[in-house]
């Protein structure tokens, strides 16, 4: 009842929430990205990163996304409402107060995010700045201010969804996304792009 | 609320253990103490977010300008 009050008040204040997709850099956020639109949201996307062997369904993104710690206008955001648009987790707190933001937070298991973003960064011929085992310490701290953040800020709420579990029950994930999204989008579509496939450097 | 303070419950043994110790690196109170050890846990989430190596890996990875 609360929340529904809630969503009123922040809808018509700020209008249609701006759906955002987040989570660490190879947690399964472009998975995400494809359930959605699959379902028939509209994506906030410049196409510019094209599909390759580390995301072959595409990487759903914008590139004045990886501005937003710079940028000084964020006026564009706006545009994002009522749509799906992919921010990596670093970035969430850049986020303009100008907006209501419904987050769907991928979880993945650290060791294998670490994993997958070493062999993206090798493919990239980038150097690993960073020791594993320091990252997954970082990022442990980083996922707790991430929820911090959602608590402290009234126009965040988020859905935070287990990427093993999404894989291996894309109907339930797709059912409880859609409720949490507005639930209007086509739950079997979205269940039927996941790809069990694409779930690489399992650790489990 | 300026100055407003909250109160917290602490196990009797382990209130003991800290007073010793705050006692014996020269804090002036357990109370400044456990601010000082508290403060500076809060302070390493903060630093989490302004990590430079983990920036350059975003940076990487091709998700941050």
């Amino acid at each position: 009842m609360l929340r529904t009050i809630k969503n009123r008040l922040l809808r018509l204040r700020y209008g249609d929430p701006v759906i955002v997709v987040s989570g660490l850099p190879r947690s399964g956020t472009s998975m995400l990205m494809n359930m959605l639109t699959a379902g028939g949201l509209k994506a906030v996307t410049d196409k510019h990163r094209e599909a390759d062997t580390d995301n072959p369904r595409g990487y759903f993104e914008d590139e004045r996304v990886k501005d937003l710690a710079t940028a000084n206008d964020k006026s564009w955001l706006r545009g994002a409402r009522g749509k799906a648009i992919k921010i990596i987790s670093h970035l969430l707190t850049e986020l303009p107060d100008d907006n209501y933001y419904r987050i769907v937070f991928m979880r993945r298991n650290l060791q294998e995010v670490i994993d997958s973003q070493n062999i993206m960064l090798e493919r990239r011929g980038e150097n690993n700045p960073v020791e594993d085992s320091k990252a997954i310490e970082h990022y442990k701290r980083h996922l707790i201010n991430v929820r911090v953040l959602a608590r402290m800020r009234n126009n965040i709420e988020m859905l935070e969804v287990n990427y093993q579990n999404a894989i291996d029950h894309p109907a339930a994930t797709a059912a409880a996304v859609n409720q949490f999204a507005g639930g209007e989008l086509d739950e079997n579509r979205m269940a039927g792009v996941v790809d069990a496939s694409l779930y690489r450097n399992r650790r489990s | 609320m300026l100055g407003a303070k909250k109160k917290i419950k602490i196990d009797k043994d382990l209130w003991e253990k800290i007073s010793v110790i705050a006692k014996a690196a020269g804090y002036s109170s357990a109370d400044e103490f456990v601010i000082h050890a508290l403060e500076k846990e809060m302070a390493e989430f903060e630093d989490a977010e302004t990590d430079e190596e983990i920036r350059k890996k975003l940076r990487g990875l091709g998700y941050i300008s």
